[in-house]
């Protein structure tokens, strides 16, 4: 597990370099969030047909009968695998959850799952997250994108004392 | 004016069928350096708003830099269309609450959609959670729709861009890109340092 992460400065120009890829390919850049609303979508619609009558949900179906015909969507696939094939590599799998030692595995992963539905709920008002929004946006000179990432770094600031324990562990203070 | 060749989905040069295909494999290559880089560690990404460890920012940085650079050189070739590429319109108020809802869930979780994705590519328990609340978040968004439809619609501009403030083109977008980008990281170096717990 001691093999060393990329250099961010090198991993910025790979990452930097592929986005340029991506948006010369296919005319968008990276996404993620839209996915899962998506998913969510198909799940409604597919269980109870008055879901359509839902502005936002219809609006997924308009060009197909299936939410999931995306290009976000097979690129978000395309994530899972490149995350298990590096990890696979560098000999990096792990189910463990990231927390401090001290901090207990059932409060780490209660905060994951509150965590992740803000995070979710919030990505329908911005219109993304910080790939589809952030990156993609940043990268075409977006003003949003800019008010976006601003807010969520201050957010993060803000709220960090927060979930310190989660975090970092006491000795290191 | 004349067609440019990029973006090629955009101008015709590719079939959707194509598209598909390169979107699973641009997926895999972006999911495959965001492990390499560490994205895919809660903890790693949490580190960032404790000036504990300052990577997120500087590889977002040094990859937007790395982007709009590419960019400019292609656009002053005049191989590529720079208003063919897609990015959402701007909602100021959505924009701002969501962006404050974001951070605030991202310190608690330490991952956003993306990362979490790769992160479940990599076998982690606290990714699946995380993911699985997206989806909850996703419902509850659905299900509220009807009230919030309003707000997340207001002070709509559209598509602005940092050169339409005070009407420039894209190479002074580009330069302003630059210096926010390097006054950030710079600035965040600079705090890390102030703070006693930053070590690197």
């Amino acid at each position: 597990m001691k093999k060393d992460y990329w250099n961010p400065y090198f991993g910025g120009v790979v990452l930097g370099t592929m986005l340029f890829l991506t948006f010369a390919i296919a005319s968008q850049g990276f996404g993620a969030s839209g996915t899962f609303s998506r998913l969510t979508a198909e799940y409604l619609v597919n269980s109870d047909k008055s879901w359509l009558s839902n502005a936002y949900v219809a609006s997924y179906f308009k060009h197909s009968d299936s939410a999931l015909m995306n290009w976000t969507v097979l690129e978000t696939i395309g994530i899972f695998f490149g995350g298990f094939a590096s990890a696979l590599l560098a000999e990096r799998l792990m189910f463990k959850a990231d927390k401090a030692r001290s901090y207990p595995t059932t409060k780490r992963l209660f905060w994951a799952f509150v965590g992740g539905a803000i995070v979710a709920f919030s990505t329908r008002f911005a219109r993304g997250c910080t790939s589809g929004q952030g990156l993609d946006g940043m990268a075409t000179f977006s003003v949003g994108a800019w008010i976006f990432m601003f807010t969520t770094f201050a957010a993060g600031l803000i709220f960090s004392p927060l979930f310190r324990n989660q975090w970092v562990d006491k000795e290191e203070k | 004016m004349e067609t440019l060749l990029l973006p090629l989905f955009k101008n015709g040069f590719l079939s959707p069928e194509a598209n598909f295909f390169f979107a699973i494999l641009m997926g895999f290559v972006f999911g495959f350096v965001l492990e390499r880089t560490g994205f895919t560690r809660a903890q790693y990404i949490a580190d960032t708003f404790y000036f504990k460890n300052l990577a997120v920012p500087k590889i977002m940085g040094i990859t937007i830099i790395t982007t709009t650079t590419w960019f400019i050189l292609f656009a002053y070739m005049g191989w590529i269309d720079l208003n063919a590429l897609f990015t959402p319109g701007t909602y100021v108020w959505p924009y701002v609450i969501g962006g404050l809802l974001f951070g605030l869930g991202m310190v608690m979780a330490g991952y956003c959609p993306g990362t979490a994705v790769a992160g479940l590519g990599t076998g982690k328990s606290d990714a699946l959670v995380f993911l699985l609340g997206v989806i909850g978040g996703m419902l509850l968004y659905f299900y509220l729709y009807d009230f919030v439809a309003a707000f997340a619609s207001t002070t709509k501009v559209g598509t602005v861009k940092l050169q339409d403030l005070f009407g420039g083109n894209n190479y002074s977008s580009y330069i302003i890109t630059i210096i926010l980008e390097v006054g950030i990281i710079s600035f965040l170096m600079f705090l890390q340092k102030l703070s006693n717990n930053g070590r690197n």
